[in-house]
């Protein structure tokens, strides 16, 4: 009788033990897709800002720089939910100005470009993080044991924007 | 790139998993990273297993002896055990590190262990693609949660990532490994390996990096240039691999041993072909990334690895693996055409500068950036333990 006893204990005590081993998890999970959504955020709102410097230059052509100007300021604007199209749309303009970008010798304009092109392969690497932690918490937390348990608590469930995908086509 | 300069000096911890003094591509891969890093004004320290007590960089602490055990067909020399446990978590307490970045942590190694010990910006990389085992259904559950510690992912190429994928699913960022491009660029050509050679450079015993397919494609290779020969960079035992060579074959073959750097660049420019008729357990295939890089007109296996560094055929020829008479027929038709050989070699010397560190190290670095926002240091995961707090540990 003792035994068994002690036995349940000790089952309980690891099942407890499991259980906030899985909270930590999912709370680490949590907390990564915040960090790597205003990463990836930011990134954004700067790839924004040097659009409409870039539309400002000598560069772009006065069809291009209104181009620019539009598709950065609606992205800077736009709702979570518009924020999709408005990016892409951005990144096809600039994916046009990367194209020609071989061509142009101007000094401040080449920095320009430059700092673009790095920008660029970091929003690739951020949206692969975010996308990433985004269905890892989606796996974790369709696991039986954390619904039942409700170990994710009020944390919404992450989803993935849509305009990630386009932005990464482009900038390869 | 200049724009390296100008960024924040971070403290990285590197983590080796395999012995430091075995060669290998990953040992290699660590040390140039290391360099590159250092050079660029960054704290670098580099953990790995150490087997003697041969003179080591100043950035390497060893974590004790190595042990060998079997381990993806070859010999892997690796270290675990609570000793060595104790040894990673004073390595990471003691570091004060702004990311660690793991290698192959997906094996039983210090870098699994370091995973397990640490807490904070990590990254790790995974070198290794292998077919789907039964193996790794067994124990993905016990490496899931600790793989998933790593804040970001890097596999080097795209088989090591499709393996990541099928194996943890998980996925990863794909940064190639890195060469010194420049260096290999420069070689001067010598006399005594021009002509009608081939080159092939590597541990020439191991089976699976198939000279024996030379050897038997050689005799019709013969047929129509009767004065080629083979050339042969690499550790190993000349003497007894030539006894297994047909007797008529042997005076063809001509084995240089190791060679340096500076070699290696005027061995890459003075042969007609660089021949890699590896049969498989490649995951990026380095050596074909230099000997593009050193000005060689490449001849490859189709193996996953290879058919994607070379761009499916783009920027060298591939054969079929394993198909002496496909080698042959290649080897025959690109020595009989130099001007075919000679537009390749250039696509490919362009293709290679992708693969320089300057590019490679970039990239990697922003990997480390991106995994460092809004996390603070390297700590050890026991101390933020709720009962260590508790207990005011």
């Amino acid at each position: 009788m003792k035994t068994s006893l002690f036995l349940a204990i000790l089952a309980l005590l690891f099942f407890a033990w499991y259980l906030s081993f899985l909270a930590t998890r999912l709370d680490r999970l949590h907390h990564r897709v915040e960090t790597s959504w205003a990463n990836l955020d930011a990134l954004l709102q700067r790839r924004a800002a040097i659009a409409i410097e870039i539309a400002r230059s000598e560069i772009s052509d006065p069809a291009s720089a209104l181009l620019l100007t539009f598709a950065a300021h609606q992205a800077r604007d736009a709702s979570i939910k518009d924020r999709s199209q408005a990016e892409s749309s951005l990144s096809g303009a600039l994916g046009i100005l990367l194209d020609i970008s071989e061509s142009v010798d101007e000094v401040i304009a080449r920095e320009l470009l430059d700092e673009l092109r790095t920008l660029n392969e970091k929003i690739t690497v951020a949206i692969a993080l975010h996308v990433e932690s985004v269905t890892r918490t989606q796996l974790i937390r369709s696991q039986f044991v954390i619904r039942v348990f409700r170990l994710a608590g009020r944390a919404p469930l992450p989803v993935i924007h849509e305009f990630e995908a386009p932005i990464e086509a482009e900038s390869n | 790139m200049t724009s390296l300069l100008f960024k924040e000096k971070k403290r990285i911890g590197l983590v080796c998993p395999y012995g430091w003094d075995t060669p290998g591509g990953v040992q290699a891969h660590i040390a140039d990273l290391a360099e590159y890093l250092i050079s660029q004004g960054h704290y670098v320290s580099v953990l790995a297993p150490t087997l003697g007590d041969s003179e080591f960089p100043d950035y390497l602490v060893s974590a004790g002896k190595p042990i060998s055990i079997p381990y993806n067909g070859a010999v892997a020399r690796i270290l675990f055990g609570p000793i060595a446990f104790a040894r990673v978590r004073q390595w990471i307490s003691q570091g004060d590190f702004d990311v660690l970045h793991l290698h192959e942590p997906a094996i039983p190694s210090i870098s699994l262990l370091a995973c397990v010990a640490a807490e904070g910006p990590m990254v790790g990389t995974f070198h290794a693609s292998a077919k789907k085992q039964k193996a790794i259904f067994a124990i993905g559950p016990i490496l899931e949660p600790v793989i998933e510690k790593l804040t970001a992912r890097i596999a080097v190429s795209e088989a090591a990532r499709s393996t990541l994928t099928e194996h943890l699913e998980t996925d990863a960022v794909v940064v190639p490994n890195g060469i010194y491009a420049k260096r290999l660029a420069n070689g001067n050509v010598n006399s005594a390996w021009a002509g009608d050679t081939l080159g092939f450079i590597g541990r020439f015993e191991e089976p699976r990096k198939g000279l024996s397919l030379i050897i038997e494609a050689l005799p019709e290779i013969i047929r129509e240039f009767p004065k080629i020969r083979v050339l042969v960079a690499g550790p190993g035992d000349s003497k007894t691999y030539l006894e297994n060579i047909p007797s008529v074959l042997r005076g063809r073959f001509e084995f240089l041993g190791r060679i340096s750097e500076e070699e290696k660049a005027d061995f890459l420019q003075s042969i007609s072909l660089y021949i890699a008729p590896n049969t498989g357990g490649e995951s990026f295939g380095i050596i074909l990334a230099e000997a593009l890089a050193g000005g060689a007109a490449v001849v490859a296996s189709d193996i996953p690895a290879f058919a994607s560094l070379l761009g499916g055929g783009e920027y060298g020829t591939l054969f079929e693996s394993e198909n002496a008479v496909s080698l042959a027929r290649t080897i025959n038709s690109l020595l009989a055409d130099n001007k075919a050989r000679d537009a390749i070699r250039i696509k490919g010397k362009a293709h290679a500068q992708n693969f320089d560190w300057d590019l490679v190290a970039e990239r990697i670095y922003d990997v480390y950036e991106m995994s460092m926002v809004g996390l603070g240091k390297v700590t050890l995961a026991s101390d933020n333990r709720s009962w260590s707090r508790f207990i005011g540990k």
